[in-house]
C-alpha cells in the first residue's frame, strides 16, 4: 500500500510539472504588452519589467518561473486585473465565496441526490420513478448556465423574490443568504441528477441481485433487506463520486460566477483570460490543476483501500 | 453387411444399367426454408430502438434541427452578418402569431417624458398602442407605453424579425440557426477524430499488451490527469479562437475514453478461438485487428460517440462564454448565449431562443443515446 501511494504521488506530481511547463510555455509566448499605464513613465515601466526578468530570454524566465514556485511558493505579480499584487494572494482572497457557494451546494445537494436516486430505484417504473427520470434527464442535458439565465431572469427580474446578483456585503446575513441562492441551485443541479441517475441504476441492479433474495429467503423484511443489503452496497460506488465534489469545494464554477458576478476563483479565471493577465492565468490554471490532482489521488488510494483489486500499478 | 472395395466392385454391381435405379422418396425434400428475413445484431439494436418512443421523437427533433440548421439561414432573407444599427434589439415578431398578441413585435418603454410622445420625430405615427400607467415623478408627468416597436424603428411594414435582432441589428434567427450550424459541424468533427484517435491507440495497447500497452495506458494516464478545463483553456489560448481549434482543443484529452473502452473489448475478443484460428491461417496483425477484432467494439462506441455530441456542444458554449470560442463575426450557440446573458434582463428574446435551441438539442440528443445504449447492450439482449 505504502509503495502504492508513492508511486501516486510520483505520478502526480510529475502531472503537476508537466502543467506548470505547458501553462508557462503556451501563456508567456503569447503577445502580450504588459504596463499599459500611460502615466506610468517610461523609465519606470522597464525597471518594473526589468524586475519581472521581462527582457531576459524566455528559457531564463522559465528558470526564474519554476525557481519561485519552488523556492518560495511565488507564483509571479498580477499585472493587468490587480497590478501590483502577489499573484498568490488574489487567489487567496477569492477563496472564501467560491467555498462557501460549493459547501451550500453540496449541503443541499447530497441529502437530495441520495434521496431522488433511491425513491425512484425503489419506486420503479410507477409515474414516480418517471417523474424523477424525468427530471434528471432535464437536469443533465440542459446547460446550467442556461439554468442560471432562466433563474436569474425569472426569480429576480419577472418575480423579483431574490437578488440578481450576488453580494457579500448585503446588510444581513439572510439577505447575503438570499442573495447566494440562486448561484448554489444552479451549481447543485446537474450534480444532484448525476449521481441520483448513478445511484437509481446501482440501486436497480443490487435489488434484482441473488443475496437480496437470500435475505428475503432468511426472512428479513422487504425494509430490512433494503436497508442492510442493498442500500450500503450501492453507496460503495458513490462514497467515490462525492470525494471529487469535496475536494472540487475551492474551484469554482467558470461560468456561472460570471452569470450571478460571484467574486470567486472561476470568475476570476475567465477576468484574467479576457483581460490578458498572463501572470495571473497562469497561476490559476495551476490551482485548478492542484485540485484535480488531489481529487485523483484521494480518489484513487481510497479505491486502494475499498477494493485493493482497483490498485493501478501496484504488485499483483 | 459386405464390404466393398471401391476398385474391386463385384461384376453384377459394375453392370447394372442406370434406368433400373429409382427414388426411395419421390418427393423432393429439404430444409424448411425461413419465410422471415434473418436478423442480424444492429438491425435487431435498431429495431428495439424503434420501439423506443423517446429515442424516436428526439431522432426527429435532432432531424428536424439539423434540416434547419441547413435551410433557415438560406431563407430569412438576411446575412448573418448583415447589420443594421437602427434596427437595434428588436422584438420578435413573427406573422400570424402577431394576430392573437404575442410574438407582435411590440415592447412596453417605461418613463418616458409625457411631453415627448406627441413627437412625431421620436414616435412615428401610431407606433404608441397605448399607455398602460401615467405617474408623477417631480415636476414631470411620466409614462409607461407599450409601442410597436417595429414602427418606432422605423422598420417597413413587411419586414418580420421572428426572432428579434441583436445589438447590432442582425437578425437573430439566420444567427442562430448558423450557429447551430457551427456547433453541430464541432460537435461531429471532434467526435469524430476522437473516435479515430482513440480506436488506433487502444486497439495498439488492446492487441499488442505487454509492454507497449502499460506505456501507452501510463500515457494516456498522465494527459487524462491534467484537468478537462486547464487542458481546454490552454489549447484555445495557444491556438487563437475558430472551429478547428475548438475541435483540436476538445480533442486533446476526449479521445481517452474511447481508447480505454477499445483496449478493454480487445481484451475480452483477442484470446477468442476464432482469432486464434485467423492467426494460424496466417492473417496479418492489422487484419486482425480491423477485420476480426474490431468490430466487437462498434456497439459500445456508436453509444460513446452519441453520449459526446451533447458533451461537445456543451463545451462549445461553455467556451466561448468565457470568451475563448469562435472567431467573432461568426455566430454559434454559445456565442449568442453569452451575448444575450449580458442584455438578458432588458431583451431576454436574445437569450431565449438560443438556451431554448440548444435545451432541445441536448435533451434529444442525451435521449437518443440512452435509447441507442439500451438497443445495443448485449447483456438486455432478447429481454423487451
Amino acid at each position: 500500500m505504502f509503495k502504492y501511494v508513492l508511486g501516486r504521488i510520483g505520478a502526480m506530481l510529475l502531472t503537476l510539472f508537466l502543467v506548470m511547463t505547458l501553462s508557462f510555455w503556451v501563456i508567456r509566448l503569447m503577445p502580450m504588452t504588459i504596463f499599459e499605464n500611460p502615466e506610468v513613465s517610461p523609465e519606470v515601466q522597464r525597471r518594473l519589467e526589468d524586475r519581472m526578468h521581462l527582457h531576459e530570454p524566455m528559457i531564463v524566465q522559465y528558470y526564474y518561473f519554476m525557481k519561485g514556485i519552488v523556492t518560495k511558493g511565488d507564483f509571479g505579480t498580477s499585472v493587468k486585473i490587480r497590478p501590483g499584487l502577489q499573484v498568490f494572494d488574489i487567489i487567496k482572497e477569492r477563496i472564501p465565496p467560491t467555498m462557501l457557494l460549493n459547501f451550500f451546494s453540496l449541503l443541499i445537494s447530497i441529502p437530495l441526490r441520495i434521496l431522488s436516486g433511491t425513491i425512484a430505484a425503489l419506486k420503479r417504473n410507477t409515474w414516480i420513478d418517471n417523474v424523477i427520470s424525468f427530471l434528471i434527464v432535464i437536469f443533465i442535458s440542459v446547460p446550467s448556465f442556461v439554468f442560471a439565465s432562466l433563474m436569474q431572469y425569472v426569480f429576480a427580474y419577472a418575480w423579483p423574490i431574490f437578488p440578481t446578483l450576488y453580494n457579500a456585503q448585503a446588510p444581513t446575513i439572510w439577505a447575503a443568504f438570499r442573495s447566494m441562492l440562486l448561484p448554489i441551485i444552479a451549481l447543485s443541479l446537474n450534480p444532484i441528477a448525476t449521481i441520483a441517475r448513478y445511484l437509481r441504476g446501482e440501486l436497480i441492479e443490487t435489488l434484482s441481485s441473488e443475496y437480496m433474495l437470500l435475505a428475503r429467503t432468511k426472512g428479513l423484511t422487504r425494509q430490512e433487506a433494503t436497508w442492510r443489503h442493498a442500500f450500503r452496497n450501492s453507496l460503495v460506488p458513490i462514497a467515490n463520486t462525492i470525494i471529487p465534489l469535496i475536494t472540487g469545494i475551492m474551484g469554482g464554477s467558470l461560468v456561472i460566477e460570471k452569470i450571478f458576478a460571484v467574486p470567486g476563483e472561476g470568475g476570476l479565471l475567465v477576468d484574467s483570460i479576457l483581460g490578458g493577465d498572463h501572470f495571473l492565468t497562469v497561476a490559476l490554471l495551476i490551482f485548478y490543476s492542484m485540485i484535480s490532482l488531489v481529487t485523483i489521488f484521494v480518489v484513487d488510494v481510497s479505491y486502494g483501500i475499498i477494493d485493493p483489486r482497483i490498485r493501478i500499478g501496484g504488485t499483483k | 453387411m459386405t464390404v466393398y472395395e471401391p476398385n474391386n466392385l463385384p461384376q453384377e454391381l459394375l453392370n447394372i444399367p442406370q434406368g433400373e435405379f429409382e427414388r426411395a422418396n419421390n418427393d423432393w425434400r429439404s430444409d424448411e426454408r425461413f419465410t422471415t428475413e434473418p436478423i442480424g445484431f444492429y438491425k435487431d439494436a435498431f429495431r428495439r430502438l424503434c420501439s423506443n418512443r423517446m429515442s424516436m421523437i428526439s431522432m426527429w427533433a435532432i432531424l428536424i434541427i439539423i434540416v434547419l440548421a441547413i435551410v433557415v439561414p438560406n431563407v430569412t432573407g438576411y446575412g448573418y452578418t448583415e447589420q443594421n444599427v437602427k434596427q437595434k434589439n428588436l422584438p420578435s415578431k413573427v406573422p400570424l402569431l402577431e394576430q392573437i398578441g404575442i410574438f407582435d413585435g411590440t415592447r412596453v418603454l417605461t418613463n418616458i417624458k409625457k411631453s415627448s410622445i406627441e413627437d412625431p420625430k421620436r414616435y412615428p405615427e401610431g407606433c404608441i398602442i397605448n399607455v398602460i400607467r401615467e405617474y408623477k415623478a417631480g415636476k414631470q408627468t411620466v409614462v409607461d407605453v407599450k409601442v410597436d416597436y417595429y414602427k418606432y424603428c422605423g422598420v417597413a411594414d413587411g419586414e418580420y424579425h421572428w426572432m428579434g435582432t441583436d445589438y447590432l441589428g442582425r437578425d437573430i434567427m439566420t444567427r442562430l440557426f448558423r450557429g447551430t450550424r457551427i456547433s453541430l459541424m464541432i460537435a461531429a468533427l471532434s467526435v469524430i477524430t476522437n473516435l479515430i484517435i482513440g480506436i488506433i491507440y487502444g486497439s495498439i495497447a488492446g492487441y499488442y499488451g505487454g509492454r507497449i500497452d502499460m506505456f501507452l495506458t501510463h500515457l494516456a494516464e498522465v494527459l487524462d490527469g491534467l484537468p478537462y478545463i486547464v487542458v481546454t483553456i490552454l489549447f484555445m489560448l495557444w491556438l487563437g479562437s475558430g472551429m478547428l481549434s475548438i475541435v483540436l482543443a476538445l480533442t486533446v484529452t476526449g479521445w481517452i475514453g474511447t481508447a480505454r473502452l477499445t483496449r478493454a473489448q480487445f481484451y475480452r475478443f483477442k484470446r477468442r478461438e476464432y482469432v486464434l484460428a485467423a492467426r494460424t491461417l496466417g492473417v496479418p496483425d492489422r487484419k486482425l485487428i480491423f477485420r476480426h477484432i474490431l468490430p466487437n467494439t462498434v456497439g459500445p462506441l456508436i453509444t460513446r460517440a452519441m453520449i459526446a455530441v451533447p458533451g461537445a456542444i456543451f463545451s462549445e458554449s461553455f467556451l466561448a462564454y468565457i470568451g475563448l470560442g469562435i472567431k467573432p463575426p461568426q455566430p454559434s450557440i454559445g456565442i449568442l448565449l453569452s451575448e444575450g446573458q449580458k442584455v438578458l434582463l432588458q431583451y431576454p428574446n436574445q437569450t431565449f431562443f438560443p438556451a431554448l435551441l440548444i435545451s432541445i438539442l441536448m435533451i434529444a440528443f442525451n435521449m437518443l443515446s440512452n435509447g441507442l445504449r439500451d438497443a445495443m447492450d448485449p447483456s438486455r439482449r432478447g429481454e423487451e
